[in-house]
């Protein structure tokens, strides 16, 4: 472990590989912090720019995006009130009154410096759980691996606020995309007679086209809705080193457990930020001695907040890296990434790849480094980028997911796919379905694919699902998360009826 | 009569791609001895599944009925004009599509982001003018530049 850890630091820590993470820190702080972009548009947009780079440099810039843009929506949650990201909405409840109360530097400083630290910790949890996982997961035979990335796009599915058959519907969508084309035996599905998708979809300009183009879209849609009144802002902040400094000595058990909470959320699929961010805010709140505070601009609220939604980056490689099924729409990029690279994610990738696995531990490490001292230093500077309009983000961001489908296969086809999934997309969106089981769907579906027809050739009979004990108690967990998302459904609608009802009475 | 719901229009428009994925499937290399299961199988599965998802939405909503409007209704061309500026925008996406292989990446992205940046921004003061040429003409040679010499990716 020291070895490949230190070989990978020495990579990491090249000027080159350096300059990559803080460029790529500095994209996602920007782009975390400007409201309606998101850390995944981050990840997306630059994505492209690793095609020709070696696995660790791709890699350590994608990392650099993932830590930055996990902190970047508390500039604009601080300063503008908005959450820059979703999982940075409760930063606002603190971090804005705070900055209302003539404190926007210290509201800050105490976000950098949670986040700092749950992007600490969150590592420490990766590297301890990682390889204890994928070390457990070498057992997984073809129909341990089937059943468990059925039960990850069932519980991603169920966790679609409200939308299960929809969901169902989406990862079902995914995993049909992932059949046009050559399949394992080289016979040719659903091409309709076009030469071009004999080689069937890139994952890429797929991903980018269903969630760029829906979300950007919709941003308009919602900037035409308010009419577009964007506030103003005060850029002059001064940070408070000594203040900060003593509001987090006395934060120690908020941090910790925030960013336990964002670890143990990140490694769950289907879960992310947002998630992490509401449970942390609310443990922080019930292990107050003041919870009338919260709300008002307290740092506990802050701590609770940044720690939680930054250490969802460590702990949602767990899976991704130890068990190849990415929890959230980032990870599965990021997944993305590393095949686009020649690796496979997965229980094997620690015995095959130590170097990168260490890479993506020091990229982050580095990456919370820089992090810190960029949001230290030029604060400022990112509260004005922040405002930018989406008049002037969208044009620019749809071109460059135009330019980097294409610069993938240098193949102007891939244009088409991103824009004919992008108009599939946002009707999509537009009639509620759930996106993200459908990207996982695309992400995981040829290797859900070739696991069931691996398992079948080794044993024709579909019971040995259920006669192996992993196997079985994964598609069990499945069918409990479809159980448990009908029941969660019918509460919902059961308030609803109830809440439209009660004026009546 | 029945209203044209999202679910329900989700719904028919999902059991149609079926319908024509499934006919499709007929032309997958049936199994042989050496690949019992086939090619077809695992897109069929799914073929199914999405079908009767898509039935069940269809069922749902023909039993629960339209949902209540929450905003009045719009004719089809107030409905085109409310959603104007998504609808350009897409289209002037396909037609930047089309025109790159012809124009070439400069020229093509340059009147793809100018154009969009018009449309969005508007087009009546010289202020918008200026922000619109300045980020076109500063992006496209920049993205040109880092993708051809930083990258040696070949832009159209």
């Amino acid at each position: 472990m020291a070895d490949f850890f230190l070989q990978a630091l020495g990579q990491v820590s090249s000027p080159s590989v350096l300059a990559l993470i803080v460029i790529g820190v500095l994209f996602g702080i920007i782009g975390g912090s400007i409201p309606g972009f998101t850390v995944t548009m981050a990840i997306l947009v630059v994505f492209p720019f690793t095609f020709a780079m070696d696995p660790v440099s791709g890699v350590s810039l994608m990392v650099g995006v993932f830590v930055g843009g996990y902190s970047g929506g508390i500039v604009s949650g601080v300063m503008l009130g908005i959450p820059g990201t979703p999982s940075s909405i409760t930063t606002v409840y603190d971090g804005y009154p705070m900055a209302q109360n003539g404190e926007p530097g210290r509201a800050l400083g105490i976000g950098v410096a949670a986040s700092f630290l749950g992007t600490l910790i969150s590592v420490a949890v990766l590297v301890f759980f990682g390889p204890l996982i994928a070390s457990f997961s070498m057992n997984f035979r073809p129909w341990e691996i089937t059943a468990l990335i059925v039960f990850a796009l069932t519980l991603v599915a169920g966790l679609s606020s409200g939308a299960l058959i929809k969901g169902l519907l989406a990862a079902a969508l995914g995993l049909l995309i992932t059949t046009v084309g050559y399949d394992r035996n080289s016979n040719l599905r659903f091409d309709f007679g076009l030469p071009a998708l004999g080689s069937g979809f890139e994952i890429l300009p797929v991903m980018i086209g269903i969630f760029a183009f829906s979300q950007l879209m919709g941003n308009l849609e919602k900037l035409r809705d308010e009419q577009g009144k964007i506030k103003g802002v005060d850029t002059s902040v001064t940070i408070p080193y000594g203040r900060i400094l003593k509001d987090m000595g006395s934060q120690k058990l908020n941090t910790l457990r925030s960013s336990l909470i964002g670890s143990l959320v990140g490694a769950l699929p289907g879960t992310g930020g947002t998630v992490a961010n509401f449970i942390s805010y609310d443990q922080a709140k019930k292990f107050s001695k003041h919870p009338e505070t919260f709300g008002k601009g307290t740092p506990s609220g802050i701590v609770a907040s940044e720690a939680s939604n930054s250490a969802v980056a460590g702990g949602a490689f767990v899976p991704t890296l130890a068990l190849g099924i990415p929890g959230d729409l980032p990870m599965a990029i990021m997944m993305g990434v590393l095949i686009l690279h020649g690796i496979t994610p997965g229980p094997l990738m620690f015995e095959q790849n130590p170097v990168l696995v260490g890479a993506i531990y020091a990229s982050l490490l580095i990456g919370a480094v820089i992090m810190v001292l960029c949001q230290l230093l030029l604060v400022r500077w990112f509260a004005k980028i922040s405002l930018i309009p989406q008049e002037v983000l969208v044009p620019v961001v749809l071109m460059l997911c135009a330019i980097g489908s294409y610069a993938l296969n240098n193949n102007l086809f891939d244009i088409w796919v991103l824009f004919v999934f992008g108009v599939i997309g946002y009707l999509l969106w537009k009639a509620g379905v759930p996106l993200t089981p459908l990207i996982l769907g695309v992400v995981l579906g040829n290797n859900l694919e070739r696991q069931l027809f691996r398992a079948l050739e080794l044993d024709e009979s579909w019971m040995t699902f259920l006669t192996r004990p992993l196997s079985a108690l994964f598609l069990a967990l499945a069918v409990a998360s479809v159980i448990f998302s009908l029941y969660q459904d019918r509460k919902i609608q059961h308030n609803q009826l109830r809440a439209r009802n009660l004026p009546e009475q | 009569m029945l209203t044209l719901t999202k679910d329900r229009a989700l719904a028919l428009a999902l059991l149609l791609i079926v319908a024509v994925m499934w006919v499709e499937s007929g032309n997958i290399r049936p199994p042989t001895s050496w690949q019992p299961y086939g090619s077809a199988l695992f897109p069929r599965i799914l073929l199914v599944v999405t079908g009767l998802l898509s039935l069940l939405i269809l069922v749902r909503s023909l039993i629960t009925g339209a949902p209540a409007r929450t905003e009045p209704r719009r004719s089809f061309v107030q409905w085109l004009g409310h959603n104007r500026t998504v609808f350009s925008l897409f289209g002037l996406f396909g037609l930047y599509a089309a025109l790159l292989p012809v124009l070439g990446y400069l020229v093509a992205t340059l009147t793809f982001l100018v154009t969009s940046l018009g449309l969005l921004l508007g087009i009546d003061s010289r202020r918008k003018w200026i922000i619109n040429l300045a980020v076109s003409f500063t992006l496209v040679p920049l993205v040109y530049v880092i993708f051809r010499f930083g990258l040696n990716v070949w832009l159209p």
